[in-house]
């Protein structure tokens, strides 16, 4: 599995938030469900760690 | 009603702001940097509050709704996950508990109840009448979400700084970007 920066959802988020703002409703939303897409990507890889961390 | 759902939609906007900004007091002022599992759930409050952010902007609409209760089922999940690590004795914890609870469990009350407000709202038909439009937004929607698009650029830039450009620690004591 291809660890991607966690960062990217953020800098996707921010891209969807600034379309919403300038008016880009359907771009906006576009945008978001590549953010959601990424962020649940994220979360299979980290989705262990505070046990890598407790152990 | 279409008014008041407006404004009842930027107060949950501007509560989300709220949320993000004091995690950004412990993490600067207080030096706790977030796990990769925290920023995820910061993420996802980005996500629900985007759905808010539409409501303002563009009026109310079933679907922003279901943004916002989309982006809190993700959070929740994240967070479940991490308090059902936590929650075997002797695994410890992380972070600092504010008012008897870690950052995670608060997290995942604020998401239900980010859900629960969207179930409550869509009770409200009447806000639905005029339908999504593109309306100029008052100054006050405006600043608003800009404040947002803030909010979600400093996570950015803060994620960018902790984490570099590849996958975060699983237990960050620095920021990676600012290392020499």
């Amino acid at each position: 599995m291809i660890s991607l920066p966690i960062a990217l959802p953020f800098v996707v988020l921010v891209l969807a938030a600034l379309t919403a703002v300038l008016g880009l409703r359907r771009t906006s939303v576009l945008v978001w469900l590549a953010a959601m897409a990424l962020m649940v990507y994220s979360f299979a890889g980290h989705v262990t760690d505070p046990l890598k961390i407790a152990l | 009603m279409a008014a008041l759902a407006r404004t009842l939609n930027a107060l949950a906007l501007l509560g989300v702001c709220g949320v993000l900004l004091y995690a950004f007091y412990w993490q600067i002022v207080r030096g706790e940097l977030p796990c990769p599992l925290c920023l995820l759930q910061r993420a996802a409050f980005l996500a629900a509050g985007f759905g808010f952010l539409l409501n303002v902007r563009f009026g109310s609409s079933e679907s922003h709704y279901g943004v916002v209760v989309v982006g809190s089922l993700a959070g929740a999940a994240f967070a479940v996950r991490q308090i059902l690590l936590h929650i075997v004795p002797g695994t410890g914890a992380y972070g600092s508990a504010v008012l008897g609870y870690h950052f995670y469990t608060w997290a995942l009350v604020g998401f239900v109840v980010m859900i629960a407000f969207a179930g409550v709202m869509l009770f409200i038909g009447a806000q639905f009448v005029e339908g999504v439009q593109e309306v100029r937004p008052s100054t006050g929607a405006q600043a608003l979400g800009w404040l947002f698009v803030l909010v979600v650029l400093a996570n950015a830039v803060s994620t960018l700084l902790e984490c570099g450009f590849g996958p975060c620690p699983d237990n960050p004591t620095e920021y990676e970007l600012l290392q020499k």
